[in-house]
């Protein structure tokens, strides 16, 4: 039974810690995206504006994704582990 | 440091379609008959934490756009890390204290998404009612 239940918290740990390597991405997007609006603004300073608010879409946009990882890495850490443990007591009774 | 026109803008239009979406949640779990004080406090915990994530990234790029390309990068990258920090420690907060739903304070998270990809249909039915 601790076996099984080991396992279960491993296997947990394991899934949130891969679902966190989504969360590199957002970061380098973002990074980017905002080093290309600096050269924009660089070359068309009037543009100013229209760019900050096409920015401040796009980066929204691609931080969702880090946060999908982020909820998915918190569920599999803290509501997860519980779920499967009730599983497997109410299967060995 | 003043704060620019646009990320003021775009934030108040975040938390106004941020607080409809929110009102559309508390309906649907109205009619699930699953609403009770916990769905209300997860609710605003996460509203609170998204436009406030949405706020700081409007700070940062404001930051960011009149910086070196390197810069900006970097300060992207390193904001980017610390308001997910926060997040995790705000969905945590959510997910394990009882006095909130659990549901309520993930869903929440997601509005800015929704409320972005409808951006420009408000802009282009404000760009032909001003031609």
């Amino acid at each position: 039974m601790e076996i099984a239940i080991s396992i279960i918290l491993g296997c947990c740990a394991l899934g949130a810690g891969f679902a966190m390597i989504a969360g590199i991405g957002p970061g380098i997007g973002e990074g980017n995206a905002v080093a290309k609006a600096c050269e924009a603004i660089g070359r068309q300073p009037e543009c100013k504006g229209d760019v900050t608010t096409t920015m401040l879409m796009g980066c929204a946009i691609a931080e969702t994704t880090g946060l999908y990882a982020l909820v998915i890495a918190i569920l599999l850490l803290f509501v997860t582990p519980g779920m499967f443990i009730d599983i497997l007591m109410n299967t060995l009774g | 440091m003043k704060v620019d026109a646009a990320v003021k803008r775009e934030t108040r239009y975040i938390a106004y379609a941020c607080a409809i979406l929110s009102v559309f949640m508390q309906a649907v779990f109205v009619l699930l008959k699953k609403w009770d004080y916990t769905v209300v406090l997860g609710n605003l915990l996460s509203y609170a934490a998204a436009v406030l994530n949405f706020y700081m990234m409007g700070l940062t790029v404001q930051k960011a756009v009149s910086m070196e390309a390197t810069d900006a990068k970097k300060l992207m990258r390193s904001s980017q890390t610390l308001r997910n920090a926060g997040m995790f420690v705000v969905i945590v907060i959510g997910v394990v204290a009882p006095c909130f739903q659990i549901a309520a304070v993930i869903v929440p998270v997601f509005f800015p998404r929704i409320a972005v990809s409808f951006r420009p249909l408000i802009k282009d039915k404000k760009e032909v009612i001003e031609k």
